[in-house]
């Protein structure tokens, strides 16, 4: 498609730029070698003017020949026509036959810039489009974005601005995954010298540095046949403080017979200050006004409403307008068509223990979870489930398939210690030796106050952890996310994600051999919260981030709750409705994150790829223009100078030309 | 080593247009025998030699009158008064005197002027010698007077070859030695020695009264040193060789030459030497019809 001669690539641009500028030294040398020998009489003279005009005469000539390859070197630059100025600095590389534009369309890319009153990502466009503008006629200008990962040629580059495909969305941008999509598209179609232009606000969640496949992609554009060069436009400048607000969990519940919705939102800052934050809190179109206290970067905020009878609804929270407007907005929705029921699989006596503990409140009275022998649990029995409680020896077949499929749908599995070492995995955990306490027993040193079964109660109390005494405990064996530890960097409680659910690993017993954790001050607000938060596996409505829709969903047709019409719930979040069938779409928390990625760390990412890097809060400098003028003017006076020095005149005549006999 | 030239070193057409013109020496002379030259001897035995009888062709501007009107008759008074003139032909053979340009090799022009000068001095009477300046101990010709004796002086030059250093400087003091009568030394050199030496030579021959005639011969390329790429430079006396970008060095390789040049001059008119700077690219016999010219001027004033 773009199969052109090599001499246009870079390397030929490159390899013909370094013989013409070797050109006059090699003239220089030939002329030197090519020396004709002479019989000379006068050597007297030749060897006192050789010794005196030596040192001279070699400042001379290495003047000439420096100006003479500054010449050249000036009429090459001019004839590639280069960059100066701006992100794209000197563009030697002459002109490219594709020129790739990455543009970062996250929902972080919206945040104001201060004092321009304008996105990063309308910021990057607009330096991108102008100067894309500059080889629009002469390379294919391709557009790939951050949001659909599809590559599409653009006939002008002023028409960036303006394409659906570089509009705001709530998405999270994936960096590596955009540059294997344009390796992809190089490779599809055999594209020449090409570059990579990259618009981006190195957010460290979107670039993924650690991330293993960059290793992978370095090596595979290496092994590229043409030169591909990357540059990158990091929208890092300043920006006025900014908050965001997600929801974290959010549960319908039976409270006093009455139905009420639990949900917890993450305020995070870029201040430090403490403030009182405003949050709006909208459900099914009546929008009321919160204050809460946020005293640092993290604020978690708790909040219940009565909802009654009403089978579900909707609603979203939302901060005052800041420095990115993207990240202010949450969406949610509660539903009740399904209670949550636990599901308890042992042998010991431990079995009533856990069924009260895992029982869920009903209208009128609490429901006990259900209880089963290991050997008697059948798939079946997860169907209405929302927890599993499993203390026995892990699962195997059938019934280990069904518990996986159970965790991916949403469930919530723990599993407490069967008492015995055994080889047998579940999503790559298992258990390990016993461990015995001495007369001190393990004491607890840690655990996640924030979120997850073990956090803070909503008047902020801790759970009583720390007092908790364990004198037993069963190793686990693999790597999972500990959510609480003892002392001594064991782990008392450890999780596994997988698929929308999540699985446990409880180290210890609230048997009085093992802790006293039988007492209930731990084990009832731990497995009723994973019970609430098992919940989601039921409910008819589905949770997704913005960009991660699933492709069933995405083929369905979806309309807006909000504005009642169809919407594009792969880039923007919201409240979707399709038949029956409801799906709260917010931005990914990742976006909330503000933690960039360092210039060195950036550069080394690209490994031995041609790579430049425009920081333009740093490189804040007027936008590239040609500077051939000033190349001209620079060969012209090269020449000059290189005329000057070989004048004739500059080399006095000593002897007249013409001798003629005298007489003393 | 050149080979040498087959041009001959006498050319009878350049001969018939000098010999209208004799060689005169500027200053006098000590020959033995009568010539065209004055003598630095006056008075007594050699101012006056005799009385004899007129006869029919004799110059009768010569007639003693005196001596007529107390005898009546007519007597010629003869005076030895004017003498030969002893030439010495200095040809410096040394290695540089082989460079050759595009007008051909020094030492052939070199040659030719010699053997040119030589035939004109023993064709006028005078007597004429050559010293072969080589670093061989060549044998030297005296200056003899007699028509066979040019015969031995082209042989000689015949068989001259350049080759080897400068041994100019010592030859001249050796001349100016064993030169002890008054006599035409006839340089025609490159020059290019030890410029003080040279002076103190020069200075030695004409303390002891000789006639110096330098012909110094340089070739036009070393003058203008017109090059127009780089040259290895190799020494025509010596093992010693330079590459150079002839137009780096050409400012200053001429400044030297020129300084050399000014200062052989001044030494030559310090000691009333007769300087000629003569370029191969000039035709010898114009060269050498000049330099009778001059002498003969200078002698008329004298």
């Amino acid at each position: 498609m773009f199969l052109e001669p090599f001499i246009s690539s870079f390397l030929g641009n490159l390899l013909l730029g370094g013989f013409l500028l070797s050109l006059p030294i090699i003239i220089h040398l030939i002329n030197r070698m090519r020396h004709k020998p002479k019989q000379w009489a006068a050597m007297q003279f030749l060897l006192a003017a050789t010794r005196s005009s030596t040192s001279h005469a070699r400042l001379r000539n290495l003047l000439i020949l420096l100006m003479r390859m500054l010449a050249v070197l000036a009429l090459f630059l001019f004839l590639q026509r280069p960059q100066f100025g701006g992100w794209l600095g000197w563009a030697l590389g002459g002109t490219p036959d594709v020129i790739l534009l990455l543009v970062d369309r996250s929902a972080s890319m919206e945040s104001r810039i201060t004092g321009a009153d304008e996105s990063r990502r309308k910021y990057a466009l607009k330096m991108l489009a102008d100067a894309a503008g500059k080889f629009e006629n002469k390379s294919h200008l391709v557009l790939l974005d951050s949001a659909t990962r599809k590559a599409h040629e653009i006939a002008t580059a002023s028409s960036l601005l303006e394409l659906p495909n570089t509009q705001p969305t709530d998405t999270a941008a994936d960096i590596p995954a955009m540059l294997q999509t344009a390796l992809d598209w190089l490779i599809e179609n055999k594209a020449g010298t090409a570059e990579i232009w990259i618009a981006s606000d190195l957010q460290a969640s979107n670039w993924q540095p650690n991330d293993p496949r960059w290793e992978n992609l370095v090596t595979a554009y290496d092994l590229l046949p043409q030169t591909v060069r990357v540059r990158l436009l990091a929208t890092t400048q300043k920006s006025p403080g900014n908050a965001s607000i997600s929801v974290t969990q959010l549960s319908r519940q039976q409270s006093s017979g009455s139905g009420e919705v639990r949900l917890t939102a993450d305020l995070k800052r870029t201040d430090t200050s403490p403030v009182t934050a405003t949050i709006n809190r909208t459900l099914n179109g009546v929008t009321t006004e919160f204050e809460t206290r946020a005293a640092g970067q993290f604020t978690r905020w708790r909040h219940r409403f009565a909802v009654g009878d009403q089978a579900g609804g909707w609603g979203k929270l939302e901060l005052p307008a800041d420095g990115n407007p993207r990240d202010n907005v949450t969406y949610y929705r509660y539903s009740d068509d399904h209670s949550p029921a636990g599901l308890v699989v042992t042998e010991s006596e431990l079995g009533p223990l856990w069924q009260s503990a895992a029982s869920t409140a009903g209208r009128d009275a609490r429901t006990p979870a259900k209880h089963h022998a290991p050997a008697d649990a059948a798939p079946a029995d997860l169907h209405d489930a929302t927890l599993v409680v499993w203390q026995a020896p892990l699962p195997g077949g059938e019934m280990a398939n069904a518990l996986r499929r159970f965790a991916e749908e949403g469930g919530r599995v723990i599993f407490f210690p069967p008492g015995k070492a055994d080889t047998a995995r579940f999503v790559g955990l298992g258990w390990g030796e016993n461990q015995s306490a001495g007369n001190d027993g393990f004491t607890v040193g840690r655990w996640d106050e924030d979120q997850g079964p073990l956090a803070n109660t909503e008047e902020g109390l801790l759970l009583p952890l720390a007092q908790l005494g364990v004198r037993k405990r069963q190793q686990v064996v693999g790597q999972a996310a500990v959510l609480a530890a003892f002392d001594d960097g064991q782990a008392l409680l450890l999780r596994q994600s997988i698929g929308q659910g999540e699985v446990y690993f409880c180290t210890t017993l609230p048997l009085l051999t093992w802790s006293e954790m039988g007492n209930g001050l731990v084990i009832v607000p731990m497995l009723q919260r994973l019970l609430a938060a098992g919940s989601r596996r039921l409910q008819r409505d589905s949770f997704a981030k913005c960009g991660e829709i699933g492709a069933v969903d995405l083929q369905l047709e979806w309309t807006s709750a909000e504005t009642s019409q169809r919407g594009d719930l792969q880039t923007q979040a919201g409240v979707y409705q399709s038949g029956d069938r409801w799906l709260v779409v917010n931005r990914p928390d990742s976006e909330d994150e503000f933690e960039r990625v360092e210039d060195s760390a950036v550069a080394g990412l690209f490994g031995t790829l041609p790579f430049q890097l425009f920081q333009a809060q740093r490189d804040d400098t007027p936008l590239p223009s040609e500077i051939w003028r000033l190349v001209l003017f620079l060969m012209l006076l090269a020449l000059m100078v290189e005329a000057w020095l070989i004048r004739p005149g500059s080399v006095p005549e000593a002897v007249p030309p013409k001798t003629q006999p005298a007489t003393a | 080593m050149p080979e040498p030239s087959a041009q001959p070193l006498i050319e009878a057409d350049v001969i018939g247009r000098l010999m209208g013109q004799p060689l005169l020496a500027r200053f006098p002379m000590e020959g033995s025998v009568s010539g065209h030259h004055r003598s630095p001897h006056r008075g007594s035995s050699v101012e006056f030699a005799e009385y004899r009888n007129y006869v029919p062709g004799d110059d009768i501007r010569r007639l003693d009158w005196r001596v007529f009107a107390r005898t009546d008759r007519y007597y010629l008074k003869e005076f030895e008064a004017e003498t030969n003139l002893r030439c010495y032909v200095v040809l410096d053979c040394s290695g540089s005197m082989g460079f050759t340009g595009e007008h051909g090799s020094r030492l052939d022009y070199a040659k030719r002027i010699a053997a040119t000068l030589s035939y004109l001095i023993i064709n006028q009477g005078d007597a004429a010698g050559l010293l072969h300046v080589t670093d061989k101990s060549e044998p030297e010709i005296p200056p003899r007077r007699n028509a066979s004796h040019l015969q031995v002086i082209l042989d000689a030059l015949g068989k001259a070859q350049s080759n080897g250093g400068t041994h100019l400087v010592p030859m001249l003091h050796e001349l100016a030695e064993k030169a002890r009568r008054r006599a035409l030394v006839v340089i025609l050199s490159d020059c290019f020695c030890n410029g003080e030496g040279l002076r103190d030579a020069l200075q030695h021959l004409r303390y002891q009264k000789h006639d110096l005639a330098l012909f110094h011969l340089l070739d036009p390329l070393e003058l203008d040193f017109e090059f127009d790429r780089p040259v290895r430079f190799v020494d025509m006396e010596g093992s010693q060789s330079i590459v150079t970008e002839p137009a780096t060095v050409r400012a200053e390789y001429q400044a030297q030459l020129k300084h050399f040049l000014e200062k052989l001059r001044h030494d030559c008119h310090e000691f009333n030497a007769d300087y000629r700077r003569v370029t191969t690219d000039q035709t010898y016999d114009q060269v050498l019809a000049d330099f009778l010219a001059d002498r003969a001027r200078q002698a008329t004033r004298s």
